[in-house]
Formats: C-alpha cells, sequence, structure tokens
C-alpha cells in the first residue's frame, strides 16, 4: 500500500487538523476519538457550516456523511455528526455539534457544502432537527401529509393519529409559454420500483427534473434500533436486494470495529471475492438495462444471460443467489474449495469474453450509439459538489473508490487500479461498468491465487456501549456507510445508513435538463440507483 | 452483431436448460431446493391454454420491496426462463392485464399507488404476493412505517413465500395459482373452459 501523498510537508488528515486548530478558536480536536483512522472535532453547532464549508474547499475533504442523534434523555440535547473522508489517506474527520433540546435548530451545513442537501432534508424529517438557511427544506422522506412534530428517530416516537399517509408534495414549478409539466410515477410501467418524477418540458426538451422518492420508506433504522446485532444483520442485508452483500459487509464493519474484533484474512479475501461477485452480476444488469431501454433486445438478452449465469454460480458457491447469509460480524459462513476455485475461474473466464463480444458488437452498432453517445452528461464538477460516488462519478472523471481510498477487506493485498472514462454521459457509464467487471475478475483471480488459510471467523463479544463503528463499502453503485453505536445491553441503539444511491439521486436531477423525454428511461437506467436504499 | 447471432445459434435455445451447471466432483453450498422448470412450464402452459386461451397478462406492483424480488422476476424473462413461452407475460399497464404481482410488505406511502393500481385493473383479477415481504410483512412487518403485507389491502389468491423466491419457485406458484379452485373463482373462471366474462 502506497503512503498518501504530502501536501507541502503534511499528511491530508494532519493539514486540516492544523488548519482547523489556526482559524477556529472555539472547536476541540479529538475531544473523543474512536478510532484509529478517524478524528473527531467537536464544534459549536452556529459553526459547522463554516467549518464544514474550510474542511471541503481548503483542505481536501469530501463529505461521507451527515446524521443526527437523539441525546435528550441523557444529555438534553441532539447530537449531529457531519463525516468527511480525508482520502486519498485512509482517514475521516468527523465534526460533531450539539444542538439544545429547547432549540433544535442551527445554521444548514448545507449552505457551505452542497453534498449535505439531502441529508439534511432526511434529518430535518426524521429527527426533527432544523438545519436553518438550507435553500430547499422541503420533506424528502415525510411529506406534506405528516403531522408536525412526527418524527421517527426520536427516542420517545410514538405513532400519532391522523396521518395522511399518501404522500402530497409541492413541486419547484417552471412557467412561461409552452412550458407543460408531465408527471411520472410513483407506479411506473414494468418491473421497476417506485418513485415519482416531475417534468417541465418545452416540446421534448425537458428544462427541469423534480425527484421525489421516500415512497418505500420502511423505517428501517428506526426498527433496528434496540434490537440484538443478529436482528439488526437480517434487516441490513435486506435495505437493499442487489446490494445485499455490501451493505452486509459495511454493517459488520461498524460492527467489527465497535467490538474491537479482527477479522481473519480467509474471510477478508472471502468477503472481497464476494463483494466483487456482487458488483459483477449489477453491472452486468446495468448493462442489459441499457441496452434494453435502447431498444437493442440482442445485447440486452445476452447480457441477461450473463447475469444468471454468474447468479447460479454464486448461488453454487454460496448458497444464495443474493449472497445473503455470507457475511457475519467476525468473518464469513461460507468457506471455498479447491474444486470450487476452479469452477469459478472456468465460469468468469466465459463471463469476460461474453462482456466483451457485448460491447465490441454495441460499439459497432450506429443506431445503439445514438442513442448513447452525448446523452445525460453528468459534468465533474456536479460530481464533486454533490459528493457523488461509484459508476456515476468515476464515469465522469472522478478517481474516488473505497477499495482505494479506504482500503477494507482483502483490498490492500491486491494489485489493482481506479479505472474512470471522462465523457460523463450514458456511454461512459456502459463502458466503465465493463471496464470494471475485468478489473473485478482481475481482483478474483488474484484472489484465488492467493487465498490465505486458517479460520473464516471470529466470534464477536458484545458490543460495548462507550464508542461507535463505521463501516464504510464501496458497493456495486458507490460508497455505502453504516454508522452504529450500542446501549448498554449492548443492543443497536442508534444505526445510521447512507447509500450510493443517496448520494447520486440530485445528480440525476441534473443530467436530465437538456435532453428529449423518451431520454430520460435511458439516462435513469445508466446510473441505476437504488430506490429501496434512498428510501430505507 | 452478426458474431453475437451467430454465437447464439451456435448456442442453441436456452430456455428451460440451467445456466452453470455444476460440473461433476464440485459439492454446491447448501440451498434451498427448486422445483424442476421444465415439468411445471409444461404444466402451466396446458393450464395458460385451457383457461386463458393461451395468454395470461400479469402487471408488476412493486409495493416497496428491497426489489431483491423485482430482480428475480426480471430473471423470470431471461433466455433461461423465458416465461414469455409458456404464455404468461408481464404488462405495462394494469388495464391489459389479468392480474397482479405484489412485491415488497405495502408501505404506508404506497398504499394510494397501491389501492388506485389494484382499481385499474379490470375484474376478474389475480392478486399474486410475491416474497415473504408482500406474504406477511417478512423481516420488516412490526414497522409503523408498513402494513403486513399484501393482503392487509388486496384479496390476495396466492402466496410465494421466499426471500427472494427462486425464479422457478414463482413459476410453481403461478401454476397453483391458476390450478387452484379458490384462485379459479377468483379469477371468474370456475368452470374449466372459458374465462366467465
Ligand atoms: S421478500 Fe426478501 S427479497 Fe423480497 S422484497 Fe422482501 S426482503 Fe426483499
Amino acid at each position: 500500500m502506497s503512503k498518501p501523498p504530502l501536501i507541502g510537508d503534511l499528511f491530508p488528515l494532519d493539514r486540516a487538523l492544523r488548519g482547523i486548530r489556526e482559524r477556529f478558536a472555539d472547536v476541540v480536536i479529538d475531544a473523543d476519538r474512536t478510532s484509529l483512522r478517524e478524528r473527531t472535532v467537536v464544534v459549536p453547532a452556529e459553526r459547522l457550516a463554516e467549518v464544514a464549508g474550510a474542511l471541503t474547499q481548503d483542505w481536501g475533504a469530501s463529505l461521507l456523511t451527515l446524521f443526527g442523534l437523539d441525546e435528550r434523555g441523557s444529555a438534553g440535547r441532539f447530537r449531529i455528526h457531519v463525516m468527511f473522508s480525508m482520502a486519498p489517506e485512509d482517514a475521516f474527520i468527523t465534526l460533531v455539534a450539539a444542538v439544545p433540546e429547547t432549540a433544535p435548530a442551527y445554521k444548514a451545513v448545507t449552505t457551505t457544502v452542497h453534498a449535505a442537501h439531502w441529508l439534511e432534508r432526511e434529518m430535518q424529517d426524521l429527527l426533527g432537527v432544523t438545519p436553518v438557511g438550507h435553500p430547499d427544506p422541503a420533506p424528502l422522506v415525510a411529506h406534506d401529509g405528516w403531522p408536525r412534530g412526527m418524527h421517527p428517530q426520536r427516542r420517545d416516537f410514538a405513532v400519532p393519529d391522523g396521518i395522511s399517509w399518501p404522500p402530497r408534495f409541492s413541486f419547484h414549478r417552471v412557467e412561461g409559454e409552452g412550458v407543460f409539466e408531465i408527471p411520472v410515477g410513483p407506479i411506473h410501467a414494468g418491473i421497476i420500483e417506485p418513485g415519482h418524477f416531475r417534468f417541465s418540458t418545452v416540446g421534448e426538451a425537458v428544462i427541469k427534473l423534480d425527484v421525489k422518492l421516500g415512497w418505500k420508506y420502511r423505517g428501517l433504522e428506526e426498527l433496528g434500533e434496540g434490537q440484538h446485532w443478529t436482528r439488526g444483520l437480517e434487516i441490513a442485508e435486506r435495505i437493499c436486494g442487489t446490494c445485499a452483500f455490501s451493505h452486509a459487509l459495511a454493517y459488520c464493519q461498524a460492527a467489527e470495529e465497535l467490538a474491537g474484533a479482527t477479522v481473519p484474512p480467509r474471510a477478508r479475501a472471502l468477503r472481497s471475492m464476494a463483494a466483487e461477485l456482487e458488483r459483477v452480476y449489477n453491472h452486468v444488469t446495468d448493462m442489459a438495462g441499457i441496452l434494453n431501454d435502447t431498444a437493442w433486445v440482442v445485447g440486452a438478452a445476452e447480457m441477461m444471460r450473463v447475469k444468471e449465469i454468474v447468479q447460479q454460480l454464486i448461488d453454487g458457491l454460496f448458497g444464495h443467489r443474493f449472497l445473503r447469509g455470507v457475511c457475519v460480524p467476525g468473518g464469513v459462513q461460507r468457506d471455498l474449495d479447491d474444486t470450487q476455485e476452479l469452477w469459478l475461474r472456468r465460469v468468469l473466464g466465459d463471463v469476460r469474453a461474453a462482456v466483451e463480444q457485448t460491447r465490441h458488437a454495441m460499439l459497432n452498432n450506429a443506431a445503439v450509439m445514438d442513442r448513447l453517445v452525448g446523452t445525460g452528461v453528468l459534468p465533474l464538477e456536479v460530481v464533486r459538489d454533490l459528493g457523488v460516488t461509484g459508476v456515476a462519478a468515476r464515469a465522469s472523471g472522478s478517481t474516488r473508490d473505497g477499495r482505494k481510498d479506504h482500503a477494507y477487506a482483502f483490498y490492500r493485498d491486491l494489485d489493482f487500479g481506479v479505472v474512470t472514462r471522462n465523457g460523463g454521459d450514458v456511454l461512459a457509464r456502459y463502458e466503465l461498468r465493463a471496464d470494471e467487471i475485468h478489473e473485478s475478475l482481475n481482483l478474483i483471480d488474484q484472489m484465488i491465487q492467493r487465498l490465505p488459510g486458517g479460520p473464516i471467523a471470529q466470534h464477536l463479544g458484545q458490543l460495548p456501549n462507550d464508542k461507535w463503528g463505521f463501516g464504510l463499502v464501496e458497493s456495486p453503485r458507490g460508497l455505502l456507510s453504516h454508522w452504529l453505536r450500542a446501549d448498554e445491553r449492548g443492543d443497536i441503539s442508534d444505526w445510521r445508513v447512507r447509500s450510493a444511491s443517496h448520494a447520486a439521486w440530485p445528480a440525476v436531477a441534473l443530467a436530465v435538463p437538456g435532453n428529449i423525454v423518451p431520454d430520460f428511461p435511458l439516462i435513469n437506467k445508466s446510473f441505476n440507483l437504488c430506490y429501496a436504499c434512498t428510501d430505507k | 452483431m452478426w458474431e453475437m447471432i451467430q454465437r447464439s445459434l451456435q448456442r442453441g435455445v436456452l430456455a428451460g436448460r440451467e445456466a452453470t451447471p455444476v460440473p461433476a466432483g464440485i459439492t454446491p453450498a447448501p440451498r434451498a431446493e427448486s422445483g424442476e422448470i421444465e415439468v411445471m412450464g409444461d404444466a402451466l402452459r396446458v393450464e395458460v391454454q385451457r383457461l386463458f386461451r393461451g395468454s395470461l397478462k400479469l402487471r408488476h406492483l412493486d409495493a416497496g420491496s428491497c426489489n431483491g424480488c423485482e430482480s428475480e422476476l426480471q430473471a423470470l424473462l431471461n433466455p433461461f426462463y423465458d416465461l414469455q413461452r409458456f404464455g404468461i407475460d408481464i404488462v405495462a399497464s394494469p388495464r391489459h392485464a389479468d392480474g397482479l404481482l405484489v412485491t415488497g410488505p405495502v408501505t404506508r406511502h404506497l398504499e394510494e399507488a397501491v389501492l388506485r393500481t389494484d382499481a385499474a385493473t379490470p375484474r376478474p383479477r389475480l392478486v399474486i404476493a410475491v416474497g415473504d415481504c408482500a406474504c406477511d410483512g417478512g423481516f420488516c412487518r412490526d414497522s409503523f412505517a408498513v402494513h403486513k403485507g399484501a393482503s392487509a389491502l388486496l384479496d390476495v389468491a396466492v402466496r410465494v413465500p421466499g426471500c427472494p423466491p427462486r425464479p422457478a419457485e414463482i413459476l410453481r406458484a403461478l401454476l397453483m395459482a391458476i390450478g387452484h379452485e379458490s384462485v379459479r373463482v377468483a379469477a371468474g373462471v370456475s368452470a374449466p373452459g372459458m374465462p366467465t366474462p
């Protein structure tokens, strides 16, 4: 593993901490440090936006997540955490602020860090802490039918009477001659998840897209609180079906950090292997979706064929088509033997060839290319500004990749590069997926060659209640994190999840305007964001 | 493009074949049993022919699933399962559907959308709950934000348990759905032969 680059004579983390110390006299660094790679900075709530802005603009930090906790019972306050990645150094900075119970409001971080946009709206809905000065404070998960004061993440929450459950939204209106509004969803024509899209159009051109999600809100974080970690794992694996393993892995990493457990090397390698298999079948599905939406059925059917091959392989090796039940805190529950490894390699060889042949045929198909090139361009500035990660970011030239920036599982021991593309259009997102599949297959090859021996799981003791745990995973759709804290019984007391889709949805709304309405499904498919993991 | 078509001609028909057969000498991981696709499919084709004049159209309705069940419904349309060859297809509008495939526990936020989709489906119609969540709320049944499955709002004729159920299990459930007497009554096909108008 290479050392992170020095900036001047300092590493990124030290430079940022020194900057904070020099510029902000009233902050306390490392008030409650939780792990070696995470440093906490306690900031007065009214200065949160200012410090967060300096961190991202001057010291190279990028926002990972922002959430609030109800500590009214123990300390008479709400507590806000704003977490940043200090990549390329494997380090995090967490800004912690206290908001008094009596006046639950503070100056919105979104005013300086736009990536906090949806996070703060969600916190306002679920916890009832107001980010003052937020540029778009409309409800995100809740909606106009929820009664005032209904905040499910508050500890004293009870379902009130008189809720009007069906969502009622207000939209951003575009006015002028010839402007039409097209409402689409929540129920869509096909096997697709529910979400509402409101297009403002002139002729065929979209001039504004308003995305309204939250239809699938199942209250999963709230459901897990007060439960044993085994129940939490069951829920974590079901936040999202197709990223089930990534969610399980991030959750397990958080629990392991909390319990101070070290995962045996063989388990770490098997985790990386499963994670790459998950990436492969997801990428193949997304490529099938893109081709299907250009009406190139031959290519789409071919990619669906490959997806089934990979899923049946996964089923044969790990016992579940979506890799549920494989990852557990402390290790994994399935081992591979030599003959299974050979089988894996042979099948994946065919997968590699099929992906390449389809790409080749696609690049030579003018009708398909005409739909893909220059469609739904997402500029790199938007990626940076909104904190987009994953395929959507790397297809626009970003080099962020959690497997490199904050290596987990077995990635520190593997040779691989971060694949990027610069186009930012649907074609770039298609090709990036094809490139990443090759990289994933190379990684799996390396792991088979270097699979360490030894046990595959370690016992996880009781979760202590004096710190917190954080797990970060590069899921097929981008960075995904789980944050956990336990109570005195060792059960989950607070649980906060952020998926890659949550960060990327606002970017879709910006990639669509300027394109024509019939290209929306294609653009949407090229991101293929998850509704279930955004709504939770 | 030509090479792709050539290769698929060489491969032959995939429908009904296993995508990744376990080779001799390799022990697969323990996993849930799934039935024989072809045997069920043949029976299904006969029933669809007899009761629905060879064409059963279903509409998918996501009522808050994790998207795992969706993924398996999509898999049913891939070249290996190729649901259409049994006379069954997934249609885009409830107006064109003989029945609904419901996934997810029915979140409170979606209840109106679910009811309106159901209302838009011509009677008689079959409601099939796909996956543990749609059957009884599954893992999240205790959450305040969801109902305990599709039957909270709709007349569910058949339940397909599993998290998610494998494609073959969904096929089997479809067969049961149209073969079962109570389902025939719900679908208005109580007498063998033509559906009652
Ligand atoms: S039954 Fe399982 S796979 Fe299906 S929606 Fe529920 S959690 Fe997801």
